[in-house]
C-alpha cells in the first residue's frame, strides 16, 4: 500500500532537497502543489496520508494552521530551513503539527523523513467491506454528500447509527430522535469528527436503525452543526479561490 | 531498485508538464471569444505561470537532455503569449504558430516522460546486484 503525500512547495525545481529524498523512499507517492489554494483544491478532491509544507517557518506554520482548521484529522509536517522560536514552537504544538529542519546532514534528514512516513497510519487507506444489504439505508457519497444524508435523517427524527466508509477511514455518527448524539472518526470525537465527515465526497455509508450510543459527545442541535459546518466548508472553498 | 537521477527527472518532468497544461488552459480561455471577461485574477495566474516557466524551462530541458530540441519552441510560446489579453489579440497565423509550438513542447515532454517511466519499470524489476553485474558484463573488453 502506497503512502500518499501532498507537498506544498512553491519552488519544486530549485528547492528540492526534501523532495529528492521523498523520491527515493519506497512506497511513497508524492503530489506537488505550488500554492495553498491549489493544495486545498487537491485535498478536497483526493485522499492523502499527510500534507507536507516546505517553506520559511512563519509561512509554513501559517499555511499549516490554515489547512489544520479545514482538515482536522490530516497529518501535517512542516519542513523549515532554520530553527523556530518559542512562539512558533507553541503554534506547532497547538495545531498538532510535526516539524523537521531541512538544513541538516542529508542522511539525518532522510532518516527523519523516513521516520515520519513510518509513523503514518495506513490502516485507513482502504475502504473496509462489511455493508449488509439488510441495513435500512445504504448509499454512495458520490451521489449524496454526508451533509445531505444527515439532514434527511435528522428531519425524519431517526435514531440509529450511520457508518461512513471511505479511503480516509471509517467513522460513525449516532443519532437519537433526529439529533446527533455521538460522532467518532479515528481519534476525533464529537463536533470535530462531524466536521471531518461533513466534507467527505467519496466513500459509502449505511444506516442501522435503533442502535443508540450511551456516550454523548455532541450536544448542539443539528441545525447549528449544519450551519457551522456549511460555513466552514464555504471558508475552505474561499481559500481555494484566493 | 530506484535510480536517484531518474526519479529526479521524472519529478521535474511532471512539474514541467503540469505548468504547460495550466498555461494551455489559460491560452485556450484567452482564445475563446465566447468568453469575453478576462479577470485580473486570471491575468495574475498567467503571469505567475509564465514566470515559473521562464525560470525553470531551460534548467529542466537541460536536465532531460532535450534543451536543443525544445528551447526555441518553448521560448516562442512564452514570448508570444505575454498575457491572456495578448493571446486574444494574436492574428490567426500567430495563433496557429503558438498552438503548434505548444504542441511540440507538450508532445516531446510526454514522450520523454513515457520513456523515463519505462526505464523506472525496468529498474524496479532489478535488484542492485543484478544491475551492477549486467553493467560489468556490458563493459567492453580492454585489449592487452
Amino acid at each position: 500500500m502506497e503512502t500518499r503525500l501532498l507537498i506544498l512547495n512553491p519552488d519544486p525545481v530549485f528547492e528540492d532537497r526534501a523532495l529528492s529524498i521523498f523520491d527515493m523512499i519506497d512506497g511513497v507517492e508524492t503530489r506537488i502543489a505550488r500554492t495553498l489554494s491549489e493544495a486545498i483544491t487537491i485535498l478536497i478532491e483526493e485522499n492523502f496520508d499527510a500534507f507536507v509544507v516546505e517553506e520559511e517557518p512563519t509561512v509554513a506554520i501559517e499555511q499549516a494552521t490554515n489547512v489544520r482548521q479545514h482538515f482536522p484529522s490530516l497529518r501535517i509536517l512542516c519542513l523549515v530551513p532554520c530553527k523556530i522560536d518559542k512562539e512558533q514552537a507553541a503554534a506547532i504544538d497547538q495545531q498538532a503539527l510535526a516539524i523537521i529542519v531541512t538544513t541538516q546532514r542529508e542522511s539525518r534528514l532522510a532518516s527523519l523523513l523516513k521516520t515520519f512516513i513510518g509513523s503514518l497510519d495506513s490502516t485507513g487507506s482502504t475502504a473496509a467491506e462489511g455493508i449488509d444489504p439488510c441495513h435500512s439505508l445504504i448509499g454512495n457519497l458520490n451521489q449524496f454528500s454526508a451533509a445531505e444524508i444527515l439532514q434527511m435523517s435528522c428531519l425524519s427524527q431517526r435514531s440509529g447509527r450511520f457508518t461512513f466508509k471511505s479511503g480516509r477511514g471509517n467513522s460513525e455518527i449516532y443519532l437519537q430522535h433526529g439529533a446527533v448524539r455521538h460522532a467518532v472518526f479515528g481519534e476525533l470525537e464529537g463536533e470535530s469528527a462531524v466536521a471531518e465527515i461533513f466534507r467527505w465526497r467519496q466513500g459509502r455509508f449505511y444506516f442501522e436503525e435503533g442502535i443508540i450510543s450511551h456516550e454523548q459527545t455532541v450536544d448542539r442541535p443539528w441545525a447549528h452543526l449544519l450551519i457551522d459546518n456549511l460555513q466552514k466548508l464555504d471558508e475552505t472553498l474561499e481559500l481555494v479561490s484566493v | 531498485m530506484k535510480d536517484r537521477q531518474l526519479e529526479t527527472k521524472l519529478r521535474l518532468i511532471a512539474v514541467q508538464l503540469d505548468s504547460w497544461k495550466k498555461l494551455h488552459d489559460l491560452i485556450t480561455y484567452g482564445l475563446d471569444k465566447a468568453k469575453p471577461i478576462i479577470s485580473a485574477e486570471q491575468e495574475r495566474q498567467f503571469t505567475d505561470l509564465r514566470g515559473q516557466l521562464l525560470q525553470e524551462t531551460e534548467f529542466v530541458l537541460r536536465e532531460l537532455g532535450i534543451l536543443g530540441e525544445l528551447s526555441g519552441k518553448a521560448m516562442n510560446v512564452l514570448n508570444r503569449a505575454s498575457s491572456v489579453r495578448g493571446v486574444r489579440d494574436l492574428t490567426g497565423e500567430e495563433t496557429r504558430r503558438l498552438e503548434a509550438d505548444w504542441n511540440a513542447v507538450f508532445t516531446k515532454l510526454g514522450v520523454t516522460q513515457g520513456q523515463l517511466k519505462g526505464r523506472r519499470k525496468q529498474l524496479a524489476a532489478q535488484n542492485p546486484f543484478s544491475y551492477y553485474f549486467q553493467r560489468v558484463l556490458r563493459r567492453r573488453a580492454v585489449a592487452a
